[in-house]
Formats: C-alpha cells, structure tokens, sequence
C-alpha cells in the first residue's frame, strides 16, 4: 500500500486526520509526519487498522537544530511488508506527548523508556517509574540520552517501588539480581500464596551498559561491531539489523550473493540457540539425559561456526554491504555435511523428549501465554508464534527467503510445550533452508565497495531466533551515528513472563523463564 | 562387642560417600561424559572441612546446632540397622519404626534451620520438606507393619540374616525404595545436582551452610542414604555370613555384601539419568503410589504368600 492508500484507510476510523507531511522514503518505510495533538488517536487508528503492536516508540533529540524532541512510533504492516513511523514535534520547552499506554498496552515500556533517558513526558501514563536508570544509584532529572549530558548530576535518590500484593498468606519471595549459574543478573520479585505464583514483578536494568549513547558519534563501521555485541547470542541477527539500516541510508543493495551467505548464518544462529534451549528445558526439570544430547549439537554448530568464520558466535561475519566469510567449495562441503550429522543427532534427541511421559508431564500446560495476552503485550518472534501469532519478518520482507518457500511455524497453545515444538521444527526448518540456501551461494561473485558515510534515517531489521531485531539509525551530514535505537525482542517478551507464570508453582518458574530465555543485555542495553 | 560395634560404624561412615561418587560416576557415563573420580566426595568433604564459615548474622543457635544434631541422629539410626552385625543393645532399644522418627528429629532441626536465616530458599525447602515428609512417614510405617508380620517383630535383627524371600517382602522393598528416593533427594523428587534455587529441596534449606557445617550436613546425608540402601537390601538380598568358611567363600560372600548394595545405587543413578523431576505437587501421587504397595505388601503378609 502506498502512503496515500495509508491515509485514506486512516480517514476511514478517523475522519478530521491529517498529515503535516508525507514521506515514502523507500519502499517498505513509510513517515507519517503529524501534529502532537492527532498523534494518539492516529497511533490507536494504526494499532487497530494494522493490528500491530507498537514494534518501536523512541525519542530523537533535535533541540540544537530545531528546538523539538522528535518522538516516533512504528507499526508494523506484516502483511505487506512495510514500516509505518508515526512522527510528532515535541517542544523542548513543554516536553510532554499524550500518553498511548492506557489503549496500546505494547507502548508502556516504550513511553517509560523516553521518560526516564529524555525527560519527555507520556502524558496520562499510570506507571513512570525508571526501567534502567535504578533510582538507588541514579539522582533524579538525569536523562542520558540528551545531547547535552554531560555527567551525572548530584540529586535525589530514592527506592524502587514494587507493586505488593497483600492478603492473608501471602508471601514475597525475592530472588536475584545475582543468580546462581552464569546468567546475567535480573530481580524477580514473586507474590505467593504457598507455592503458586499469584503476581510476578521482574526488575531489570541491572546491566545497563548505555549502548545507544555509545553509537552516537561514531562511524557506520566502528558501531557495526559494537551492534554485534549488544547481545551476545544473537551478534549475527543484531550486525544484519545494524547493517541494513546503514545500506539504506548509503544507498547500497547488497547482492544476492550478499543475502544467501547472511540468511545461512542467521539460521545458523538460530540453530544453535534453539538447540541450546531445547537442552536447558530438558534441563530444568532435571532430565539430563537429552540435555547432554543437546549440549553436544550445540557445541557441534559452535565448532561448525568457528570453522565456516572463525568465530563460534559469528562476530566479524557481517559488514555494510557484505559479508566477510567466503563461503568457498571446501566450506560448502563442511557445512552440508556437518548439518546432516547434527540433524541425525538431534532426531535422537527430540524422540527421547518426546517419548518421556515424565518429561512431557512437566511441559505441558506449563507457562502459558494466551493469545490474547500476547497481542495485547506485543510479544514479538518465537514467543508469540508459539501462542498462534504467526508473524515473522523473513515472510513479512521475505527477500531471498522467497526463493526457498519459508514455511512459519506457529502453535496454538502458548504453553512451555508449544514453545519447545516450534523451536523443533524450526530448528529442522533452518536445516532445511541452510542446504537450500547453500545451492544457491556462488563464491565467486562476492560484493566489494568502498563505504561512504551519509545523512538520513532508516529502520534496519533481522528476524533473529527470539524475533524481530529493529535498528532505527540516524546519520549526520558527516555519516556519524547521531542516533541509533535498538529493540532486541527481549524488550517486547519479558513483560508476557510475568503473565505466563501465573497460577504456575514458583518450581516451575525456571522452565517458563527458560521456555522463553530472554535476554538482560538486549533488554537492559 | 562395643569395639566391634564402634570399628563397625566407623567403617559405614567411611564409606558412604563412596556409593554418592558412584552414583554421579555411573550418572556422568551414561551421560556421554567422563565424570569426576568417584573419590570426589572425600574431597569436597575434606576441603569443607578446612574451610572457614560464614553465618548469617540472624542466624540464631539453631542454625550451629543443626549439622550436628542431623549428623548425630543419622549415626544413632546407622546403629539399629544390620550391617555385619547388629549391636544387642539396639535390638531391644530400637527398631524400624524408631529409624524413621529419629530421622525425624534431624529433619526438624533441618527445617528449623532453613527458616532461621530468613533467606528467601530457606524456608521454601523447609515447607516442602515438611510436606514430603508428612507423606513419607506414613509409608514407611506401613512397610514396617508388613515386614513386622513377615519376620514376626519390627526390629530390624529380624530379618538381617539369612530368610527366604517372600512377595511380600519384595513389594514392600519396593515401597522402600521409593521412599528413599525421596529421602535421599534423588529426582524424581528432588535433584541433588541443580543450581536452581527455586526447585530445590533438600539443598534449599542447606544453602546457607559453608564450611565445616556443610560437610557435616553433607556427610550426614551420604550416611542416610547407605542406610536406606543397606536396609533395602537385608530384605531383598538377604545374606548370612559364612559359618566357617575358606577364603574363596569369604571372598565371594564379601563381593556379593558389596555387590548387591552396588546394584541398589547403579539403579538409582539410571532412574535419575533417564526420568525428568517431578512437578512438586505430583510427589504426593507418587508417595500415594508407594503408600498403596506397602498396603498390598501388607495384604500378602497376612495371607501369608
């Protein structure tokens, strides 16, 4: 749809709207640039029309030049493969926009982000509290990611407000932020009554590292290995996002010869995460038996990644416009006959699972996540298709995945059980499109160019194995980053933990944390 | 007598760690891993004991008490079950019934102990605890009954010797065995070897020991689990000592003792490695289900089969 179909479909729920301008930049990006006071009712028009969650909601600050806090917020048109921005002009000397919250849930965290990193107010919004800045270290009036911060300025500190649940029995558990095992930290506060979980609150941040102020000011090339870092285990699906954001500023089309060695490392990447989950679920309820199995897998495709790249977790595999790693004859050979190895294993595996009364027992039913919950939450990736969501960006901007027929992979039930099937046959699906992919790939015709820095903004975007991957980059005149938003889909999930733990026993949290295995340095950034 | 009785003791104590590094041995194997020495055991109990302590300073006089007072009551029943010899004083102080309320009692402290640090772990293990053991001991009295009718007293010197084994008798061992699972947190139940603090059990109430206490506590459960295992085995592997035999019967009588307590643990390590802990309120179907043997064992007892 173009943007004129757009504004008319708009019209059709809200008559009196109306776009300052109008831009349609690429294809698949489409800026909707509109005054303050429509932006709600526009947002909630998009929400409905689209039935997308609020994918983004980020603040750029342009009061050097113009005075304004510029605020976006993007759907997503699945169907048509294509980003709708919503952007208003938030005065600097009155910085407040109408809160979304209270009709899109999906925009909460997004509105409190903007809140605490620039001090632009989400009118009407019911919580505030900081997500990262933790008010026990960090004064209050502090927003980071203002041009102009400097250092911290001295100010009130204060505690973290949980929200309690009272009642005879009821009792709170508080575990973390330090876990045992070698996981990042994050709080859980549980409210139970005995051994159910009646409310869950996750507090996290613990890790906040200021990764979006670190990108500003530097080049496309230096924060390409900076975006592969962001999140250890999806450094591949993080570098493409990066990638593509800046080939559209710059103008470059990768190749095709570009796209199938990406898309095989991406699948890649998700083969050896999913493996990686399958096993700790396995596990988590104490069967250590196919968990052993799906350690040797993992560490299979790890050995398979350093061979192919020479790097287990495929850092410096990606670059702007091209891909480092020359898939030549010899790997193409390696790879063909690693995957089928590792699909003979994993057949092992998956039937001993599945074949388990007493493991089966513990998955089934557990941690579910309704369907309507999901939607209203905004879960984006593996979790939402595990509660019958089937969105996907590889079918949404299919790309060269159009050549290999990508078959999504959803189930209905949004229990742990449903979550461990999809990563199965997604894990087979991956296989399956690697070898495809692999046919394709021609190490003889590889893209090479010098790079040149540019000005403009785009939306990068990856499906990683957890979901979509979003890189929202804005380049100064010299080609500098002057900002770049990240959304990890670790963001958009970890608020459906705390519901799909509900009415579960507290030993049973382990499983649903790991059914979905979130990420704190995606989240917390 | 009471040297023999002592220099007896000594030796179970010595022991069983053994059977726990055979156990994660046997476990490790199947696992497609090498593992660590079965000797293993003995060594983290000898770098606990050289280690310091840290005690919460909440803690109250509980919290010192309990590793000895568990360690204590775990060798007070270690004495009323048949070894090589069972001492005649616990014949007549003590019996089956007894074993299991002095394991109560280190139990109690156990539990006590989790709650007195006010940590979060603590006193969750301590209520599930309690709720398993609330469902333990009523099966283990009723396997008591059925054997007390099979060899005509509880005591445990009833049975010790040689005796043919009846389908009673191997129903309630079987119920037995269940039980220890249980007591010996062993998955189904519970699992020893997680990191996960908020599906333990035993170890939960255990978390906020270090050092020396630690290795008592850790000690005391290696000797409960021998107990567990040797009675189980008196009933279904009964075995005499050789009156007066040679050396190749000594030997071979002394293989087949060691033996079948050996059999015991490698099955236990195989239910661990291939069956996936239970959620934690199937515990009671499963301790139900044990309860329901010890009755169908009593069943035959009385018909005499």
């Amino acid at each position: 749809m173009d943007s004129s179909g757009i504004i008319s479909e708009i019209k059709k729920s809200l008559p009196y709207f109306s776009a300052k301008t109008v831009a349609e930049v690429r294809p698949d990006e489409i800026y909707l640039h509109i005054t303050p006071e429509m932006f709600k009712d526009a947002c909630l028009a998009l929400h409905k029309m689209l039935s997308s969650p609020v994918m983004a909601l980020y603040a750029i600050d342009e009061r050097k030049a113009k005075h304004i806090y510029v605020v976006n917020c993007i759907f997503l048109d699945a169907s048509k493969g294509q980003w709708i921005i919503v952007s208003i002009d938030v005065p600097e000397k009155e910085p407040c926009f109408e809160s979304l919250s209270k009709d899109i849930h999906s925009a909460s965290l997004f509105e409190r982000e903007v809140w605490e990193m620039f001090g632009v107010e989400p009118k009407g919004h019911p919580d505030l509290r900081r997500l990262r800045l933790h008010d026990e270290v960090w004064p209050e009036g502090n927003y980071p990611l203002r041009k102009d911060f400097g250092k911290v300025e001295v100010g009130k500190l204060s505690e973290y407000k949980f929200n309690k649940v009272e009642g005879e029995g009821v009792f709170e558990v508080p575990v973390g932020p330090v876990h045992a095992g070698i996981i990042a930290p994050g709080h859980f506060r549980f409210s139970v009554a005995g051994e159910p979980i009646i409310n869950l609150e996750a507090r996290l941040g613990f890790i906040h590292r200021g990764i979006e102020k670190l990108f500003e000011g530097k080049s496309c090339l230096a924060a390409l290995r900076i975006a592969e870092r962001v999140c250890g285990n999806s450094g591949f699906a993080h570098s493409l996002a990066f990638a593509r954001a800046v080939e559209k500023i710059v103008g470059i089309t990768s190749s095709k010869q570009t796209e199938y060695p990406r898309a095989i490392f991406l699948e890649l990447e998700r083969m050896y995460n999913h493996i990686s989950d399958i096993g700790t679920m396995a596990m988590d309820v104490s069967f250590s038996f196919p968990a052993a199995g799906a350690s040797i897998i993992k560490e299979a495709i790890l050995q398979l990644n350093d061979e192919l790249t020479g790097s287990r977790y495929l850092r410096k595999v990606n670059d702007i416009g091209r891909v480092l790693t020359n898939l030549d004859d010899n790997k193409k050979d390696l790879l063909r006959g690693n995957i089928s190895k590792i699909m003979a294993d994993f057949k092992e595996v998956v039937k001993i699972l599945n074949s388990s009364v007493s493991f089966m027992d513990r998955v089934d039913g557990t941690g579910l996540l309704r369907k309507k919950t999901a939607e209203d939450l905004g879960v984006v990736g593996l979790g939402a298709r595990a509660s019958g969501i089937a969105v996907d960006l590889r079918k949404s901007f299919p790309g060269v995945y159009q050549e290999v027929n990508l078959r999504i992979v959803k189930d209905e039930k949004g229990d742990a059980l449903a979550r461990l099937k999809v990563r199965v046959s997604e894990f087979e699906e991956s296989a399956r499109l690697i070898l495809e992919l692999l046919d394709k790939v021609d190490s003889s015709e590889r893209d090479d160019f010098e790079f040149k820095g540019k000005a403009g903004e785009a939306i990068g975007y990856a499906e990683g194995w957890r979901g979509a991957v979003l890189y929202m980059v804005k380049t100064d005149s010299t080609g500098l980053i002057e900002r770049c938003k990240i959304v990890d889909p670790s963001f958009h999930n970890w608020p459906a933990l705390t519901y799909a733990v509900l009415d579960n026993i507290i030993p049973d949290f382990p499983l649903c944390n790991k059914s979905f295995n979130l990420s704190y340095p995606g989240n917390d950034l | 007598m009471t040297k023999l009785i002592i220099a007896q003791l000594i030796l179970f104590i010595v022991i069983s760690p053994a059977i726990s590094g055979l156990i994660t041995k046997v476990k490790n194997n199947i696992r497609m891993r090498k593992g660590q020495s079965i000797l293993q055991p003995y060594y983290n109990l000898m770098k606990l004991f050289l280690k310091g302590e840290v005690v919460s300073e909440t803690a109250s006089w509980i919290f010192r008490v309990t590793p000895f007072v568990v360690l204590s009551s775990t060798l007070a029943a270690a004495l009323l079950i048949p070894v090589f010899i069972l001492p005649a004083s616990a014949k007549y102080l003590g019996d089956l019934l007894a074993m299991v309320f002095i394991f109560s009692l280190g139990r109690f402290f156990m539990a006590l102990s989790g709650l007195d640090t006010g940590s979060s772990f603590g006193g969750m293990g301590s209520s599930r605890e309690m709720f398993i053991s609330s469902l333990v001991e009523p099966v283990v009295c009723m396997a008591a009954l059925s054997i007390s009718l099979q060899f005509g007293s509880t005591s445990t010197s009833a049975f010790s010797g040689m005796h043919t084994v009846s389908v009673g008798a191997i129903i309630a061992a079987a119920s037995l065995y269940l039980v220890a699972l249980a007591e010996t947190s062993r998955i189904p139940i519970d699992n020893q070897e997680t990191h996960l603090e908020l599906t333990m059990i035993h170890e939960a109430m255990a978390l906020e020991y270090s050092g020396k206490s630690l290795a008592l506590i850790e000690l005391a459960s290696y000797i409960k689990q021998m107990i567990w295992f040797f009675l189980i085995a008196a009933i279904i592997f009964p075995i005499n000592a050789p009156a007066h035999g040679g050396l190749a019967q000594t030997i071979l009588w002394l293989s087949w003792y060691v033996g079948r307590i050996i059999i015991i643990a490698v099955t236990v390590a195989l239910i661990e490695v291939l069956v996936a802990k239970m959620r934690l309120f199937r515990v009671a179907d499963y301790l139900g289900f044990a309860f329901v043997l010890a009755i169908i064992s009593t069943i035959f007892a009385i018909l005499g089969v």
